[in-house]
């Protein structure tokens, strides 16, 4: 007779801690809310206006705030969301940390309730899955630090969370061969009894007194003691895995499922009444396989223009491009349009790309005073003077040119063809061919837009 | 085994349905924003991009204005370029010193063009001047000019003359901008030696294409005063 395989050899004997899943537990509702809160905040955008962000570690408690904050620049990224060219605003990543948190509260109470009991390759599976979810957040933190050097709080109680289950995954590897069951040991050999015979072979019972049976083991006991792990499925761990894969995607399913229609809305915001440039005034920024004619009017002193700018470069729009600069600084000093200097300087700044331009330097120059725009809007507010050496000691020659009265005609020329399209006095906008790029479609929607109103833009 | 997977596929289930509802709530609350954009926050409009308004276009100004741009054919469909003076006759009513005074403004934005007597030719200077004003457009929406006649002559040639200087700004402008729509910009005034004459003064006051020639009241109204005007209408 020998023993059922229920017991372990006395090492194996000490019980799992509550540690795995009590940690798995906290950070699977952490990042489940984290995760609501990013997504709450991207969709709230789907209706095409300008919202605040819950930018906080404890964004229950505070009111979305407007304006720039990390969460704002991780949401306009092209990092934000996936299939972005086929729906208004893509699929938010936030949605599938959703149903992957939530899964993962699921699979996390069974190590916490179940622990003495749990499989090994259930514990195996469940300390695989967590390391999906660091991976992930260390691909964003990258992306954070290398792409938009800026943190989004939401994004950080993310990181902190996958971290937080990994380690319960770590500690549920460890502990998944605690409680497994062995074979028992084989029975120790006995002294022969030379009373012994086929038909009793224990004549004085002597060896039912050195082996008594074992007590039945019942439920209770199972779930009470130590070491009664079975080892489990072999497709177990690919169950848990595949049961986190299925609740990650389900919310973008829901989410594509409930998608408004966007396609009337992207029609509606105008054409350019003149596409012609007569006067060739305008500027030509030169793109590397220009494939879309494309108008714009920009303020280069403008972060909105900036913001926008460096969007289509990330999103590897601009070069596709045939993009032709209407120059329309916010400043009263060549602006009629204007009483006041909304960006003192950017007439400055303007004249000395048209004379970059006739230089052959137009996108040289316009990438150069994107990127150093804080800089120049500085020395700008502090006069012409300061603002000129800028330019000047970067590209000399053109802050004289700027001064040119053939250069200030032609920035006239420019806004005089903002004139005869009855534009809106605001920066920055995009026709394409003929049709205005909504104000509403030059963050989220971007991609989505571009697929429809200029389709030979991959 | 049997409780603990029941309590936390119940729990995990919850989770994952209440993320759905959420999820699928969201969305569709941003849908019904976007179909009803009367329940949007109203957003400040913004200015549609237009011609300037300099402080000089008080009420009487935009008044004259606007009778020379609409009878001399500046905007609608109408063919008509340039106003005779029985035209001027009909709307300004108003004294000659008013009707000048209406103008005054423009003395540092427009220039005077001086012709010989009894002649029609542009000059160098004049038109030196005229291309130099015409390029200094900035943000304005109409062109003027203004042709006289001094008295010496009769009124019927004195008419004439001023016509003809009128048409020969114009063609030289059409000449050198080669702009297509330039009857919509433009607008010609012909006034007879019937007409308020232009005081001596202005030989000062505006910036003249012959500076160092003789300028007296005779010679100024040998004349075309050309000036963008600032104006919306």
């Amino acid at each position: 007779m020998t023993r059922p395989e229920v017991g372990g050899s006395p090492a194996s004997m000490k019980a799992r801690t509550v540690w795995p899943g009590a940690l798995g537990v906290g950070a699977s509702g952490l990042g489940l809310f984290f995760s609501a809160f990013s997504t709450h905040d991207y969709a709230l955008h789907l209706d095409r206006q300008l919202h605040g962000t819950h930018c906080s570690f404890v964004p229950g408690l505070v009111d979305a705030s407007g304006g720039d904050n990390g969460c704002t620049a991780a949401m306009y990224s092209a990092f934000s969301a996936v299939l972005r060219a086929k729906y208004w605003g893509g699929v938010p990543i936030s949605l599938f940390a959703v149903g992957a948190y939530a899964a993962f509260i699921g699979l996390a109470l069974y190590v916490l309730i179940g622990r003495h009991t749990a499989s090994v390759r259930f514990m195996r599976g469940y300390a695989m899955a967590t390391v999906f979810p660091l991976i992930a957040s260390i691909v964003m933190f990258v992306i954070a630090l290398t792409q938009l050097g800026a943190f989004c709080k939401l994004c950080v109680g993310l990181y902190f969370s996958s971290g937080v289950l990994f380690a319960s995954g770590v500690l549920a590897f460890m502990q998944s061969s605690v409680g497994a069951t062995k074979p028992a040991p084989a029975p120790a050999p006995r002294p022969v009894d030379p009373e012994t015979t086929v038909r009793d072979p224990d004549p004085w019972g002597a060896v039912a007194e050195a082996n008594p049976p074992a007590p039945p083991v019942t439920m209770e006991a199972r779930a009470k003691g130590p070491g009664f792990a079975p080892k489990g499925s072999a497709i177990t761990p690919l169950a848990v895995l595949a049961t986190v894969g299925v609740a990650a995607a389900l919310p973008a399913l829901v989410w594509v499922a409930s998608l408004p229609k966007y396609d009337a809305a992207l029609l509606a915001c105008g054409t350019l009444q003149v596409v012609t440039d007569k006067a060739h005034s305008l500027v030509k920024i030169s793109t590397t396989s220009p494939v879309q004619p494309a108008i714009t009017f920009e303020d280069p002193l403008c972060p909105t223009c900036r913001a926008f700018h460096q969007r289509l470069e990330a999103e590897g729009l601009l070069d596709q491009l045939d993009y032709t600069l209407s120059l329309f600084p916010l400043d009263n000093e060549c602006n009629w349009m204007l009483d006041r200097p909304l960006h003192p300087g950017a007439c400055i700044v303007s004249r000395a790309l048209i004379c970059a331009d006739e230089q052959g330097k137009g996108r040289m120059f316009l990438d150069w005073a994107y990127q150093e725009q804080e800089d120049l809007a500085a020395a700008g507010k502090s006069g012409p003077a300061p603002l000129k050496a800028k330019i000047e000691a970067r590209f000399p020659g053109l802050a004289a040119c700027s001064d040119d009265k053939k250069t200030k005609q032609r920035l006239d020329k420019q806004l005089q063809f903002a004139v005869d399209n009855k534009i809106k006095v605001s920066t920055p906008q995009m026709f394409l061919g003929d049709r205005r790029l909504c104000d509403e479609d030059t963050d989220l929607g971007l991609r989505f837009a571009f697929a429809k109103l200029a389709p030979k833009v991959k | 085994m049997q409780r603990a997977a029941i309590v936390a596929a119940l729990g995990g289930t919850a989770a994952l349905v209440g993320a759905l509802l959420f999820v699928s709530s969201d969305v569709k609350a941003a849908g019904h924003r976007l179909a009803h954009p009367e329940e949007k926050v109203a957003a400040p409009s913004a200015a549609v991009a237009d011609h300037a308004e300099a402080p000089y276009c008080t009420p009487q100004f935009k008044e004259v204005l606007r009778r020379v741009v609409d009878a001399c054919g500046l905007v609608g469909e109408t063919d008509r370029r340039g106003c005779a003076p029985v035209d001027v006759k009909s709307f300004a009513s108003i004294s000659d010193a008013d009707f000048l005074a209406l103008f005054t403004p423009l003395e540092k934005r427009g220039a005077i063009l001086m012709f010989d007597d009894a002649q029609d030719a542009l000059d160098d200077g004049a038109r030196t001047i005229l291309k130099d004003t015409w390029e200094d457009r900035r943000g304005a929406q109409f062109f003027f000019t203004v042709a006289r006649a001094s008295k010496p002559g009769g009124q019927a040639l004195n008419k004439a003359l001023s016509q003809k200087r009128a048409n020969s700004v114009m063609f030289l402008l059409q000449e050198q901008s080669k702009e297509p729509d330039l009857d919509k910009k433009v607008g010609l005034l012909w006034l007879g030696s019937e007409y308020a004459q232009l005081p001596q003064d202005y030989c000062g006051t505006w910036q003249n294409s012959r500076k160092d020639k003789k300028c007296n009241a005779e010679a100024i109204n040998r004349s075309a005063f050309v000036s963008w005007v600032d104006c919306r209408l």
